[in-house]
C-alpha cells in the first residue's frame, strides 16, 4: 500500500523501483483483458446474433483474465 | 460573429497545419525540430567541452539532467544493467523536454510533440529499442516467450497469452504516443481558447471587457500548469521507456 513504508533494506538498493511502472502494467493488464475478450464476445455477438450476452461474458472473463496476470506477474 | 474574421476565435485543427515555408516539407514544426537538435548538440558540447572540478553554470546543469537519468530513471528501473542507457535516455528527455517547452516559449508558442508524427516516431524508437534489447538478450524466441508466457497454470493460457500480447505489443507504443500528443495538443488549445477569447471579448460589447482581464490571467495561470505537465510528460516518457526496457532485460522470477 502506498501509506505504510517498510525501512529501506540494504540490499533493495539499485533494484527496480516498484511503483509507476507497475501501477501502469497493472491497469493495462486489468483494461487489456477485457478489451481483448470483450472484443472477442463482441464477434461471437455479430456472429450468432446473440445480443449483447458473449460481449458481457467476455469482458467479465477478460477482467478475470487481467486479475490472474496481475497477480501472478507482478504480485510477489 | 464580427469577432469571426480577425482573431480566429474557436481555434480549429487548422492551427496545427501551418503553411509550407521552403517546398512541401519545411513548415514550422520541421525548422523546430532542426532547431531543437541544434540547441541540444551546442549545449552539451559546450557544457562537456572543457569540463572542470567546480562546475560552470552550464556544465552544472547537463550533469544534473545526465546525472538525474542515469540516477533516478536508468539505474533505478533496469537495475545495474541500465548505465548502458542512460546516455539514450537523457538525449530523449532533453529532446521532449525542449520540444515541449517550445510550446510556452512566447514568439514559437508551438510544441512539436502536438503533432502526432513525432510522438509517433518516438515511441516507434522505443517500441523497437525494447524488442531488439529483449531479442539480443534472449534470442528470439526465448524473448517472445518469456513476454508471452506467464507463469501460470497451462489452462489458463489461452486466456492469458492474448491478453500479454495485447498490452505488451499493441497498447505500449499506442499509449506512449498517444500520451505525449494528446497532452501537448490540449494544451495549446487551452491556451489558444484563453488568449484568443480575451482578444474577442476586448472587441465585443463594453459589459464583457472586463472578463477579457479574467480570461488572460487564466491564459498566464494555465501556463504555468502547462509546464508543470511539459515537464511531467518529458519525465513520463523516459520513464516508461526505461520500464519497457527494464522489462525485456529482466531474468524470470
Amino acid at each position: 500500500m502506498a501509506g505504510d513504508r517498510s525501512p529501506k533494506h540494504p540490499r533493495d538498493e539499485g533494484k527496480p523501483a516498484p511503483g509507476a511502472n507497475q501501477a501502469w502494467a497493472a491497469i493495462s493488464y486489468l483494461i487489456g483483458g477485457i478489451l481483448v475478450w470483450g472484443f472477442a464476445g463482441w464477434l461471437v455477438d455479430r456472429w450468432l446474433d446473440t445480443g449483447g450476452i458473449a460481449t458481457a461474458i467476455g469482458a467479465v472473463v477478460g477482467a478475470a483474465g487481467g486479475v490472474l496476470l496481475i497477480a501472478r506477474r507482478l504480485g510477489r | 460573429m464580427w469577432a469571426a474574421e480577425d482573431p480566429h476565435f474557436p481555434p480549429t485543427v487548422d492551427e496545427f497545419f501551418p503553411p509550407a515555408i521552403a517546398g512541401p516539407f519545411v513548415t514550422k514544426f520541421t525548422i523546430l525540430v532542426w532547431l531543437a537538435v541544434g540547441i541540444l548538440i551546442i549545449f552539451y558540447l559546450l557544457a562537456y567541452r572543457k569540463p572542470k572540478m567546480v562546475p560552470t553554470r552550464m556544465q552544472w546543469l547537463a550533469e544534473s539532467v545526465y546525472g538525474f537519468n542515469r540516477d533516478n530513471v536508468a539505474n533505478q528501473m533496469i537495475g545495474h544493467e541500465g548505465v548502458r542507457f542512460a546516455a539514450y535516455f537523457t538525449t530523449l528527455f532533453s529532446f521532449i523536454l525542449l520540444t515541449n517547452l517550445f510550446g510556452i516559449i512566447p514568439g514559437i508558442q508551438m510544441s512539436t510533440n502536438s503533432h502526432i508524427a513525432f510522438p509517433i516516431v518516438l515511441a516507434i524508437i522505443s517500441y523497437v529499442m525494447f524488442i531488439y534489447i529483449g531479442v539480443r538478450k534472449y534470442g528470439f524466441g526465448a524473448y517472445f516467450k518469456k513476454a508471452l508466457l506467464p507463469p501460470a497454470p497451462w489452462y489458463v493460457l489461452p486466456l492469458l497469452i492474448p491478453i500479454e500480447f495485447f498490452s505488451t505489443f499493441l497498447v505500449r507504443p499506442v499509449t506512449l504516443s498517444l500520451r505525449l500528443f494528446a497532452n501537448m495538443f490540449a494544451g495549446h488549445m487551452i491556451l489558444a481558447v484563453f488568449t484568443l477569447g480575451g482578444f474577442v471579448l476586448l472587441q465585443s460589447t463594453w459589459l464583457l471587457k472586463p472578463v477579457a482581464i479574467l480570461s488572460f490571467a487564466m491564459a498566464i495561470a494555465l501556463t504555468f500548469l502547462e509546464f508543470l505537465v511539459i515537464i511531467l510528460q518529458a519525465y513520463i516518457f523516459v520513464i516508461l521507456t526505461s520500464s519497457y526496457v527494464g522489462g525485456a532485460l529482466a531474468e524470470e522470477h
